[in-house]
């Protein structure tokens, strides 16, 4: 995959990208939470 | 070489620009909340950016990319770490207990947030001690990082580059506090973000497209030099042999020592309490996590590619390119391969990328100095000179860490990173998970689990772990040896066995004594 043979080498190339992701996911999905225990 | 007047006109403009949001630091600094958590109330773009531009060095880029231009892409596996632990457990888990805890608790650094959990000033004075002789490793490893990329770049004179990144860096962060550090490492962040971008395109259009440039590099693994391949390198694209020294050092000194280590920073820890709630932190995330990749994920992918570029162009490795010093792999491609402005927009990067570090680390050294040691240990609580003893103290770590940086050996940056994230992983990591998530933690655990993970990381440092164990000598000179146990033992980071050790006494001693009475746990925990 993407030139890589080695498994372990190409799975945590995509495990980065699919992390970074899921960072930007993470984000927009609680961008508006509201934490009773702050205050604002 | 770069044009020296273009350089000198960009690097003059960003001077001018970290001067004023230094000044700007300056400006709203009037307590002492002010000067060490910046407030309380730094919006979460600028929060994600700091903490990026303060966790991603010159270390990262110029010392971990040059490793994965020496021994490949295995090192792909932190750049998953950084995100995921650096990033997402930081700030989701661990961040949000520690800004409440640390409002509830009314601290202002990492150890105060500790000793005031425990309700000892033992730890404070302990864990403040512990950063001010430790941190300055790190912080002249970023210094030297820097220094070779400005010696590379802009032909100065290496010990003259060390001094220029010092004195600046020194100058913002000793008048403007932690509100200085946090926009210039926004600032500095951006620009690093744009440089690393510039850098990913340019290297993947000029090698053929992403997956051309990896086959060409998984077609170099035949050219591994003889020396290398019986250490364990079986190529760029490909883990080392298992259980190989490289191996040993790739996975267990740099992938867990690195990655798990940056949980129990206090330079980045600080920061979580620098917002004014949980939902800071989370949107922190967002940027933060696209942020690392573009820094770590980049460095390394770029520095490994770069044996195909010296292949293709000159017939030779990148290591041989940089005369067998992996911490110049980095600046002579960089150099070599981009067009003469982008390698000045580089020399701003990763101007950016050591300051930013820097200034975290100035600030980090001088609280724990002044607040930690001399205000909570030695003054008992009174403020006396709190903030001149820690702009003194900010003074004094800095001239340390210059010294090492004309001192240690070459090729050092990697090391010395990983040396100081490990010890902080083993020292702080199971007292600091326990402070915020185990009430039934006590302070005696605290404190056994604070100097077990301290001294066995450093005996093992000191007699066991052959990298260190050789070049320091003491073994040697103690009892006759280089190291006091042999074969893979050697091998074994200290973080594999000083945290295990640290968390086993954290959890038994706790267990064995009085836990805190229930009033303080909920003074620490909120209702």
């Amino acid at each position: 995959m993407l030139g890589i043979n080695d498994p372990q080498i190409w799975l945590a190339y995509l495990l980065s990208v699919l992390s970074a992701l899921g960072c930007v996911i993470y984000g927009l999905m609680h961008w508006n939470d509201k934490d009773p225990l702050e205050e604002s | 070489m770069a044009s020296s007047i273009v350089l000198g006109i960009a690097v003059l403009i960003y001077l001018m620009i970290t001067f004023y949001l230094g000044w700007m630091g300056y400006k709203q600094t009037k307590s002492t909340d002010d000067f060490m958590v910046a407030g309380r109330k730094v919006n979460p773009f600028v929060l994600a950016l700091s903490y990026g531009a303060a966790f991603i060095s010159t270390s990262a880029i110029i010392g971990f990319g040059g490793y994965a231009g020496a021994f490949g892409m295995g090192i792909l596996w932190l750049v998953f770490m950084n995100i995921f632990v650096g990033i997402f457990i930081a700030f989701v888990v661990f961040g949000s207990r520690t800004r409440r805890m640390g409002v509830n608790l009314k601290a202002v650094t990492f150890p105060e947030l500790i000793g005031k959990r425990f309700q000892s000033r033992f730890i404070q004075g302990f864990s403040g001690l512990l950063i001010a002789v430790f941190m300055p490793l790190y912080a002249s490893s970023v210094l030297i990082g820097g220094a070779r990329f400005m010696e590379t770049a802009l032909g100065i004179d290496y010990n003259t580059a060390v001094l220029l990144l010092t004195i600046i860096t020194a100058a913002y962060v000793i008048t403007g506090g932690l509100i200085a550090v946090m926009y210039t490492d926004a600032m500095q962040g951006t620009l690093m973000f744009v440089g690393m971008t510039i850098l990913m395109v340019y290297t993947y259009v000029n090698l053929g497209g992403v997956t051309s440039a990896h086959l060409a590099l998984t077609n170099l693994a035949s050219m591994v030099p003889e020396a290398m391949a019986q250490q364990g390198h079986t190529g760029w694209t490909s883990m080392p042999a298992f259980g190989s020294p490289i191996w040993w050092t790739l996975v267990s000194t740099i992938i867990l020592g690195v990655g798990i280590g940056v949980l129990a920073q206090p330079q980045l820890a600080v920061r979580f309490m620098t917002v004014k709630n949980t939902t800071s932190l989370k949107r922190a995330v967002l940027s933060g996590g696209p942020f690392i990749f573009m820094m770590v994920g980049v460095a390394y992918v770029v520095g490994a590619l770069s044996n195909v570029y010296f292949i293709n162009t000159r017939g030779m490795l990148s290591m041989d390119v940089a005369g067998g010093n992996i911490d110049k792999i980095m600046p002579e491609y960089i150099n070599s391969a981009m067009p003469d402005i982008f390698v000045v927009f580089f020399m701003l990067t990763l101007l950016a990328a050591a300051m930013s570090t820097l200034s975290s680390l100035f600030h980090n050294m001088g609280t724990a100095i002044g607040h930690d040691l001399y205000r909570e240990s030695i003054m008992r609580g009174k403020i006396g000179h709190t903030i001149s003893i820690t702009k003194l103290g900010i003074a004094i770590t800095i001239v340390i860490s210059v010294i090492l940086a004309y001192t240690l050996p070459i090729g050092i940056i990697a090391r010395a990173t990983a040396i100081f994230f490990g010890l902080t992983a083993a020292a702080f990591l199971p007292m600091y998970a326990g402070a915020i998530f185990w009430k039934r933690m006590t302070k005696e655990g605290a404190i056994a689990s604070l100097l077990v993970g301290t001294f066995s990381s450093l005996f093992w440092l000191t007699f066991v772990h052959a990298k260190e164990a050789t070049a320091l000598g003491i073994s040697q000179a103690i009892f006759g040896q280089a190291t006091l146990l042999t074969g893979t033992w050697t091998l074994v980071d200290p973080i594999l066995v000083a945290t295990p050790l640290s968390v086993f006494v954290a959890i038994t001693v706790s267990l064995l004594t009085k836990p805190a009475s229930e009033e303080h746990i909920k003074k620490c925990f909120g209702n």
